[in-house]
């Protein structure tokens, strides 16, 4: 171990829309951060680092494994999570798709993929196929096969066109 | 609850000569940029550095700039993404634009930078496992170790460069510039690499790679990844290759390999086919003079025979390819 | 009677009851459970591969600060599995490791770093003993026993023979024999193992969150390893994401977070990593198969012989099943009139396989379906052809003693070969394309439990109140299958409900009825009867009340748009809920019980072992599969995928699709790129998610889907199984495929391109000698 143990530090940053300011350690993953202070238990682990793709967010609006990332790094950038997609009360168009057209079936990628699925049709709202394939290829899923993922995805791009 | 990271202090300059005096300061500290790979090992127990050195806030560092001479200054902290998505990259050097676009996943690409993947740990199955796991396993030559499990009779760690960058940087000729303690240097990139799979580059002692030079006037060139799935692979083989023609002929053949060494090489003896038109005797030529340069060890769970004849096969087809192209 | 009333809540897709939170990132899974004084607890592994232990010293471990239990093995005296008469594993070792990973020791500290650190402060002091990792070295004969009372390292065999197979071949215009390599197979559920164990050391009580598929089995072995009451247990299961069949058996982390939150007089979360999930996963074991096929020149099987011996790993687990299983179900599928079956599981120094979906009859059927294609090509027959000529004719009983009711096989195989173009496709797609086809059929539930207790197969309760709502409470696991949705969907339709006045309460023991659990692809059959039963209940009770307000006897009334109306009538009727008061005046809150129990003639034939394979029902699948194949990098690329399924009813459609989906993908992982491996020295290879291939979206193909009703006597509204046979059939048609692309027929597991192109490149070898030496042989004719 290192000798010093490091005070944990103010980390600003923009939370799902909020302004938080937290004291955080310079070593602390973006997902234990989000998991663990912020309790947005949303964004899951799912491998050992960078493998699965279930821990994904959005830093700055782009698609990011926050196993991977300090959270320190995210100093006064914006973070968004699952938890920020509904708005009023209502599911996004990608929680709706994956929710009608079976995208999801256990849901513990779920999260993730719809957070590479939002990045994805933040730059391009009208995806081809095999872009889809390619904005998800980090995302893994156990259950669906990826078929009923590919059909929520384009739900969703079709009710957001 | 994931596996704790060493307690290390993480610091963020602003200019490459405050992150090379920061790193001198520091006793034991480490560069880190996109921190794909880097992260992934420290919650591995591989390496404990006291402080860790971001890259991430550098501005000029992660720009892609025209050269003086025509050419272009890609900055080392340029993301593997804004690689892909450049529009001169694209236009200019579709090759680099392929093999950006194959690397990881979207989440590693938006993260990992050019300079992160030309400089990436070489990867090994006895290597890239957990602290439980290596420890079992009496570690390995690598880190904490004393032997090499992929030959274990040997003194040399095989463990193997998987960047997927590099090979097309090497058939664009691309040079690279480093900044360190002493001052600045530019290089071709195979000087990077020393061949050892435990050491694998040439930089000193708070050495960092800054930015890679790419020529005006660059072959056609294009790029080949092999792998058992669509995305998150690294390759088991990658191959590059660059070709001029005169006519039908070949007037100039660069082929540069990843995934198979322990570092991403040209392969050699590829002048005997300047003015071949590659018919069938030289396509095999071609490919059993790639297979024969190309040594992949038991470092993943793949076959080295497959993975020989696989990268043999990948350059001969896209040379003929080249050759055939407008 | 009643009047039939229309399907308003089945047959139509419905998405997932639970859908909402799992969209929204509300869904708590186990380890989302972690509240503020909680303890981390974290497990010692074996860092050997088989070894007596010496000495355990915990002193230094235990003396740490922040550290407030440690057990071990000395802390649990009991063994546990899953079959009661096999139970040979200890939560914690005792005496003995056998496998790398195996747990020893755990601890439960303040935080994770402090338990880290005390992890690195245990000493053990072993002697090693040697190990084996191959069928070959544990079955060699100075092989030294994993296990004292299992001769020969043979955790189980099984032999039997219905009909005479000697006969059988002698009959035969052709037989054939060929042996099959089926790499280990893990689930890789998305999940990681986790749960947080609560021990109320006042009321000595043990609440547990775990992540399983058979909550009740995890009930009964928490009481009898740590010899508890079952009073004084409570097991919850959340939401749990996937199990895939390692979670129908309870788990030694599940155990140890029990025994640790009581050592700890707190509450301990249980958090495995992914190395850690995938050594605490019971696999798909690796198999050797050698089938043998006997048939006429016009495709009529005349026997058949299989001998399996799978790498069972080193305690017994799901394992005497897994290896029946993978005879049992060489019948029900096709009319062979002689079956006969070798099985041997081996125990090795590799942690212990168990269920995986489509649980023991996937390489099996995988070397049939393979053979046969062989058979009929030699033959010169259509591949679908000769299974038409084998078709079963139901109702039949098999000769090992299952009955068949319904059987939609045929259709299956006409549809799919519709929609695939098959006769356009099928050995004129040119060089490197190619297309396959192949059979499968699993059961809906097995129908003798494996901890039989003479109870029914399933219990539902059903709650009415004075808010006009039901709540179901089930105990069946829904891990995604949406057996939830299911059960919901049942009682709006029984009761002429909308479904959203239908409330899920599902697996808490202290709750809900108890389930046998997720497993064997028995919920929709077993919940789904017992749903109904329960529901006819209550609708009764509502009917009377109905009848009494509107002046007419109960047989006479329908309900509609949840309005009760006698049949025929003009009157607008009652609404729901002033039917539901008028039902309350007498009794208050209405509770009523389902059940469903399968009738002994299903439970499967007299012989030992008769039991597994037994069912109420099966389901089947025709799947054709077309590949392009690379020939210079052996990269099969799954270019379509046609399946037909025969699911008895869609109570689902939507679910059921994404079951035959999932099942026909998770087929192609084990076909394409997944595999389990150790190292020579027992080291296991694939303990993470890059070396661990599991297919990514980028290389899925789009998977054509079509259910067949055939409609079972037995099944709710006819349904059967739909999440497990699809798997086994896209195996083998893969595979057929890829010799229809190469002219290789591959007998290995899985078709790496790395293995396909070291065997084109032998072929390309065998070709050119061989046309070398017809040259040769030409010239010297002249």
């Amino acid at each position: 171990m290192s000798s010093s143990e490091q005070a944990p530090r103010l980390l600003s940053m923009t939370l799902n829309g909020r302004v938080r300011h937290d004291a955080v350690g310079d070593n602390i993953l973006l997902l234990d951060y989000l998991r663990e202070t912020c309790d947005l238990i949303g964004t899951k682990q799912g491998c050992d680092g960078g493998e699965c793709g279930a821990c994904t967010v959005l830093v700055d609006g782009k698609s990011r494994l926050s196993c991977i990332t300090l959270a320190a790094e995210c100093e006064g950038k914006s973070v968004e999570t699952i938890e920020a997609l509904a708005t009023n009360g209502k599911m996004s168009a990608l929680q709706r798709g994956f929710h009608e057209k079976l995208g999801s079936q256990c849901g513990y990628c779920t999260p993730g993929m719809i957070m590479a699925s939002e990045a994805l049709l933040r730059r391009n709202s009208s995806p081809s196929e095999d872009e889809i394939r390619d904005a998800l290829g980090g995302n893994i899923c156990r259950c669906t096969g990826y078929v009923k993922i590919i059909e929520a995805v384009q739900a969703a791009a079709e009710e957001l066109s | 609850m994931t596996e704790l990271l060493p307690a290390f202090s993480l610091r963020h300059p602003t200019s490459i000569e405050e992150a090379i005096a920061i790193h001198g300061s520091a006793p034991d500290a480490r560069y880190v940029a996109g921190g794909t790979d880097l992260i992934v090992n420290l919650r591995r127990g591989i390496g404990d550095p006291e402080t860790l050195v971001s890259l991430n806030r550098i501005e000029d560092f992660q720009n892609i700039a025209d050269g003086k001479d025509g050419g272009l200054v890609i900055g080392a902290g340029v993301t593997i993404a804004n690689l892909a998505n450049d529009v001169t990259i694209r236009t200019r050097y579709p090759a680099l634009r392929v093999a950006a676009g194959e690397i990881a996943g979207p989440g590693h690409r938006e993260t990992g930078t050019v300079g992160g993947n030309l400089c990436l740990d070489t990867r090994c199955v006895f290597y890239n496992q957990s602290q439980w796991w290596r420890e079992a396993n009496h570690f390995c030559l690598k880190h904490q170790g004393e032997i090499c499990h992929v030959a274990p009779k040997g003194d040399f760690c095989h463990a193997a460069f998987s960047g997927d960058l590099a090979p097309v940087f090497l058939v664009l000729d691309a040079e690279i510039e480093i900044a360190g303690p002493d001052g600045t240097r530019r290089e071709p990139l195979s000087a990077l690499y020393t061949g050892d799979g435990m050491d694998h580059l040439t930089l000193k002692p708070g050495e960092l790679l800054t930015g890679i030079h790419v020529p005006a006037n660059t072959p056609p060139a294009a790029y080949e990844k092999h792998r058992v799935r669509g995305a998150i692979d690294f390759p088991l083989a990658g191959v590059a290759v660059a070709l001029t023609k005169d006519g039908d002929k070949v007037k100039t053949l660069k082929i540069a390999v990843t995934g198979t060494n322990t570092s991403p090489f040209l392969v050699e003896g590829l002048e005997a086919f300047t003015g071949s038109t590659l018919g069938e005797d030289d396509q095999a030529k071609l490919a059993d003079i790639v297979q024969k340069q190309v040594s992949p060890m038991k470092t993943t769970l793949v076959q080295p025979f497959g993975r020989r004849r696989i990268a043999g096969a990948m350059a001969r087809r896209q040379a003929v390819s080249l050759l055939a192209g407008g | 009677m009643n009047k039939p009333i229309d399907r308003t809540a089945i047959g139509v897709p419905t998405p997932l009851v639970d859908g909402v939170e799992k969209v929204t990132g509300q869904a708590q899974f186990s380890a989302d459970f972690y509240p503020n004084d909680a303890l981390c607890g974290v497990i010692f592994r074996s860092p050997y591969a088989h070894a007596e232990i010496l000495e355990l010293d915990l002193t230094a471990a235990r003396a740490l600060d922040g550290v407030v239990a440690i057990v071990s093995g000395d802390d649990c005296p009991h063994t546990y599995g899953i079959i009661p008469i096999a139970r040979n594993e200890y939560p914690m070792a005792r005496d003995r490791v056998r496998y790398y990973g195996e747990p020893v020791a755990a601890i439960a500290a303040i935080d994770e770093k402090t338990a880290r650190k005390a992890l690195s402060l245990i000493k053990m002091k072993v002697k090693e003993l040697p190990a084996y990792f191959t069928i070959k070295d544990a079955l060699a004969d100075d092989a030294i026993l994993l296990h004292d009372d299992k001769p020969g390292n043979i955790e189980r065999d099984v032999h039997n023979e219905f009909g005479d197979v000697e006969e059988g071949f002698e009959k035969a215009d052709l037989v054939r024999e060929q042996t099959f390599k089926c790499a280990e197979i893990c689930q890789t559920h998305m999940e990681p193992h986790a749960s947080l164990a609560e021990w109320d050391d006042e009321r000595a009580q043990l609440t547990i969150r775990t992540c399983s598929q058979v909550p009740y089995y995890v009930h009964l072995m928490l009481a009898h390893t740590m010899e508890l009451e079952r009073n004084q247990i409570r097991v919850i299961k959340p939401f749990v994401g996937g199990g895939f069949g390692t979670r129908t058996e309870t788990l030694n982390f599940e155990l140890i977070a029990g025994i640790l939150a009581r050592a700890a007089k707190g509450k301990v979360a249980m958090h495995l990593n992914r190395e850690e999930t995938f050594l605490t996963s019971r696999t798909r074991p690796y198999t050797e198969i050698t089938m043998k096929i006997g048939m006429t020149k016009d495709g009529h099987l005349t026997a058949t012989y299989c001998n399996a011996v799978q790498l069972g790993g080193a305690y017994a687990g799901y394992g005497i099943v897994t290896i029946l299983y993978a005879g049992a179900l060489l019948q029900g599928i096709y009319d062979i009139p002689a079956v006969k079956y070798d099985g041997i599981r081996v125990n090795a120094n590799v942690p212990p396989s168990g269920a995986m979906r489509g649980h023991g009859t996937v390489d099996s059927r995988h070397a049939f379906e393979c053979l046969l294609d062989e058979m009929a090509e030699e033959l010169g027959l259509d591949p679908l052809e000769v299974r038409r000529r084998n078709m079963l004719t139901v109702p039949t009983d098999t000769m090992n003693g299952i009955k068949i009711m319904s059987y939609g096989l045929d259709e299956c195989v006409d549809k799919v070969e519709l929609e695939s173009g098959w006769k356009d496709k099928v050995g004129q797609l040119g060089p490197g394309r190619g297309i396959g086809f192949a059979c499968s059929q699993y059961i809906s539930g097995a129908a003798k439990p494996v901890n039989w207790t003479g109870e029914p197969h399933a219990v539902v309760n059903l709650k009415l109140d004075f808010d006009g709502s039901i709540t179901a409470l089930t105990g069946a696991a829904d891990i995604g299958q949406g057996s939830s949705t299911i059960v919901a969907q049942t009682v709006a339709e029984v009761c002429g409900l909308d479904i959203r006045k239908v409330r899920i309460i599902a697996n808490d023991s202290a709750i809900t009825p108890k389930d046998n659990g997720s497993y064997s692809s028995r919920v929709t059959m077993m919940v789904g009867n017992a749903t109904i039963d329960a529901a006819n209940h209550l609708r009764d009770i509502l009917l009377v009340a109905a009848s009494a307000k509107l002046d007419a006897r109960p047989q006479d009334i329908e309900i509609v748009n949840e309005m009760f109306r006698v049949s025929g009538g003009q009157d607008e009727g009652l609404p729901f809920q002033e039917v539901v008061e008028a039902a309350l005046v007498d009794t208050g809150t209405i509770t009523v019980k389902g059940t469903f129990t399968c009738p002994p003639e299903f439970q499967g034939g007299k012989h030992r072992g008769g039991a597994v394979g037994s069912t109420m029902g099966f389901s089947y699948s025709a799947q054709a599969v077309e590949v392009s194949v690379d020939p210079d990098t052996g990269q099969v690329r799954v270019e379509n995928v046609w399946v037909a399924h025969d699911c008895g009813y869609a109570i689902n459609p939507l679910a059921v699709e994404g079951q035959i989906q999932g099942s026909v993908w998770m087929g192609m992982g084990q076909a394409l790129s997944e595999e389990t491996r150790y190292h020579k020295n027992g080291m296991p290879m694939f303990t993470n998610m890059l070396d661990y291939r599991v297919p990514s979206i980028v290389e899925s193909p789009p998977i054509h889907t079509y259910i067949v009703e055939s409609i079972d006597p037995n099944g709710p509204f006819g349904a059967k199984e739909a999440g497990e046979c699809s798997l086994s059939s896209f195996i083998p048609a893969l595979v057929n495929a890829i010799y229809d692309a190469t002219g290789l027929r591959y007998t290995e597991l899985p078709v790496t391109p790395d293995r396909l192109v070291e065997a084109i490149s032998k072929k390309q070898h065998r070709d050119r000698v061989a046309a070398a030496r017809a040259a040769e042989a030409t010239g010297a004719a002249e």
